[in-house]
């Protein structure tokens, strides 16, 4: 072994020996000096984190003129679409919840509006029945729960399409002396999600 | 401490600062008088710190066993507790190499080497947080701040080279050229917007969202990859050196003499910035929008049977409010440090090791200064942050025992703790010199209670003398 290296060797375990000895040191006072109060991390399993959100779901607004163009009857049906209660993020987790609906109607005739919560499969889980009586009728608002003693809340997490059904149950002659004669539905969801 | 790897920022390293004996104080002022011949880190034992800090909560306050319900500790005490401007931070520097030489003009010393470091803060995303924990449904008209979302972090080496001039017998002025090779980097400071629920103009309620964020990033791909096991560490080493970011900075520093024995200093430190052209990925998510649910309006919906109202509405808001990718390079500058002391110096004289071959005169000439055995003075230090500049102030007492040990103790305020109290030690034993630095030490009583902690240890071989 040249000299040079055995000199580096002798340098190197000197300073490891005398480190060694500074930290073993550093590490025992510390070890003296510093306490700790009793933790319980085992808390962490007991947090609940059950967010509440809320935000409108449907819109539906007719004019009486759209109701007068066609003979008494339905005057308007549709299916379409609706996935955000079968998001895997929402449905999963979804706990409990609440459909608010509210409709005014301000045209000259009676009216009946119907919302099916449809599957995949295209079937019918769930139907919401609205009759209105002609104007001045007031607003109707309907409160319809899912989860705990409500309707079961399979509906909700199977949801993936809406159908609209809106009758005329009155003529198509005539005119409503309230201006702008409607039909309008409103609706919001509000629901308890469990994040953790 | 809280969270003490999630978020690695400038260390405030007041222990340090002017403890001129140690040759690491270089590295916090360029213009430090020191008396070595030349000097040798020992290799990734030179300079190790660390230092994490919470100014929010700490353990303690979640996790104490103290018989009250979780829920209600967090809720009370880190949701609402916390407020917007507290921080989770920390930073740690490891030396690779630290190399020191006195010039054949002994007035200079020169001195360079390596390190490598990570840097990081994160603020308290209050707003995100609450209302991830309560939800938007009892908040109408309650604006969620989108720009509580503040946070950067960086590693990097750093290879630097610096001149330590003593200009006569009262200044001595420093300066330290550094090249920064950036391993890894994400920032996301300049958010803005707001979330907000309120009754609907049409339906019953509106979300609306007003956003303008970003997070830029550099390294995270190859960090993926490394992770996947789809490429080497070696692919990230090669990034702090030179493979990666670029970049260029300054440390400026000096120490300047009122009289015999009291004098002034101060440094700035990492005057430079980073441009990250390499491995570049950045998020962005810009505009607004407002939602009322699904819209049917007749007639118009009639005359559209086929129209998928769901699928109209989440395009609609994709392209008002696009989530967007980009890999565009992008400049940081980095987290400036600016420190300043005044020191008086009493006691008796020593000869320092560094003036054996001097004839020593209290009113000396140039490089023929005394040294006195104690010293006492405050200390400031202020450091760039995303929220503006944080200072910390220190009172500081140092003492030599002979040329074999000397200690400095301080107390120190900033926003982490008014309970700040440190002790360095420094030894000599031959040629080899160690530190140990530690803060906090009243936390020690109970660690888990502590908002802030930091350490500094290191050990080198020094030769004496301005032959």
């Amino acid at each position: 072994m040249p000299f040079y290296a055995f000199f580096l060797s002798l340098t190197i375990c000197a300073i490891m020996k005398k480190l060694g000895i500074f930290l073993s040191l550093i590490t025992l006072l510390l070890c003296v000096v510093s306490c700790i109060e009793d933790q319980d991390f085992d808390q962490y399993k007991d947090l609940s984190v059950v967010p509440v959100f809320e935000s409108s779901i449907l819109y539906l607004e007719s004019t009486e003129d759209v109701i007068n163009n066609v003979p008494p009857g339905p005057f308007y049906s549709q299916d379409f679409s609706f996935n955000a209660f079968s998001e895997a993020v929402f449905s999963d987790r979804v706990l409990d919840g609440v459909i608010t609906y509210e409709i005014e109607n301000t045209t000259s005739k009676p009216l009946s509006l119907t919302l099916e919560f449809l599957n995949d499969a295209d079937e019918v889980l769930d139907s919401e029945s609205f009759d209105i009586d002609a104007s001045p009728s007031g607003t109707l608002q309907r409160d319809v729960v899912y989860g705990n003693t409500g309707k079961s809340l399979d509906i909700i997490k199977n949801t993936s399409k809406i159908r609209v059904v809106a009758v005329n149950n009155g003529d198509n002659t005539s005119t409503s002396t309230i201006s702008p004669p409607l039909v309008v539905l409103k609706s919001s969801g509000k629901f308890s999600v469990r994040v953790k | 401490m809280v969270f003490v790897c999630r978020f690695v920022s400038g260390q405030n390293k007041q222990l340090l600062y002017d403890f001129s004996e140690i040759p690491q104080s270089l590295l916090i002022n360029p213009g430090t008088e020191t008396d070595f011949q030349w000097y040798s880190g020992v290799p990734l034992l030179s300079g190790i710190s660390f230092q994490a800090g919470s100014s929010g909560i700490s353990v303690n306050d979640l996790f104490a066993n103290d018989g009250i319900d979780f829920n209600d500790k967090v809720r009370d005490r880190l949701i609402n507790g916390m407020s917007p401007k507290d921080d989770l931070s920390g930073t740690y520097q490891i030396e690779l190499i630290n190399i020191g030489y006195r010039g054949s003009e002994t007035d200079n010393f020169y001195s360079f080497g390596i390190y490598n470091e990570g840097d990081a803060i994160g603020y308290w995303f209050k707003d995100y947080a609450k209302l991830g924990f309560e939800g938007n449904a009892d908040n109408l008209n309650n604006r969620f701040n989108l720009g509580h979302l503040k946070t950067r972090g960086e590693i990097l080496n750093v290879f630097h080279f610096g001149v330590t001039k003593e200009i006569d017998n009262k200044l001595t002025f420093g300066i330290r050229g550094k090249l920064y090779s950036g391993i890894l980097d994400f920032t996301s400071t300049k958010n803005k917007g707001y979330f907000v629920t309120t009754e609907g103009q049409n339906n019953l309620l509106a979300n609306t969202i007003s956003a303008d964020l970003e997070l830029k990033s550099s390294g995270i791909i190859t960090l993926d990859h490394v992770m996947d096991g789809d490429s080497s560490a070696g692919d990230m080493i090669k990034r702090g050196f030179f493979g990666g970011d670029l970049g260029l900075g300054v440390d400026l520093g000096f120490t300047y003499h009122l009289n015999e024995q009291t004098l002034i200093t101060g440094s700035i430190l990492d005057l430079g910035f980073l441009y990250h052209s390499n491995d570049v990925l950045s998020y962005s998510l810009r505009g607004n929008a407002t939602v009322e649910g699904v819209e049917i309006i007749l007639p118009d919906a009639i005359n559209d049977p086929n129209a998928d109202f769901w699928q109209d509405l989440v395009d609609e808001v994709e392209g008002l409010v696009p989530f967007e990718e980009n890999r565009k390079s992008y400049l940081t500058f980095r987290p400036t440090k600016l420190y300043g002391s005044l020191r008086y110096n009493f006691g008796e004289t020593v000869q320092s090791k560094g003036r054996l071959d001097c004839d020593c005169n209290v009113s000396g000439g140039k490089s023929n200064r005394a040294k006195y055995t104690n010293g006492v003075g405050g200390q400031l230090y202020v450091i760039n942050r995303p929220r503006g500049p944080q200072a910390a102030l220190s009172a500081f007492y140092q003492r030599c025992f002979g040329n074999i040990m000397a200690v400095k103790t301080t107390y120190t305020i900033d926003k982490y703790s008014y309970s700040n109290v440190g002790l360095g030690l420094n030894l000599q034993a031959g040629p080899i010199n160690m530190y140990f630095m530690a803060d906090n030490l009243l936390a020690y009583r109970n660690i888990a209670a502590s908002n802030y902690a930091s350490f500094q240890l290191g050990i080198n071989i020094i030769s004496w003398g301005k032959n």
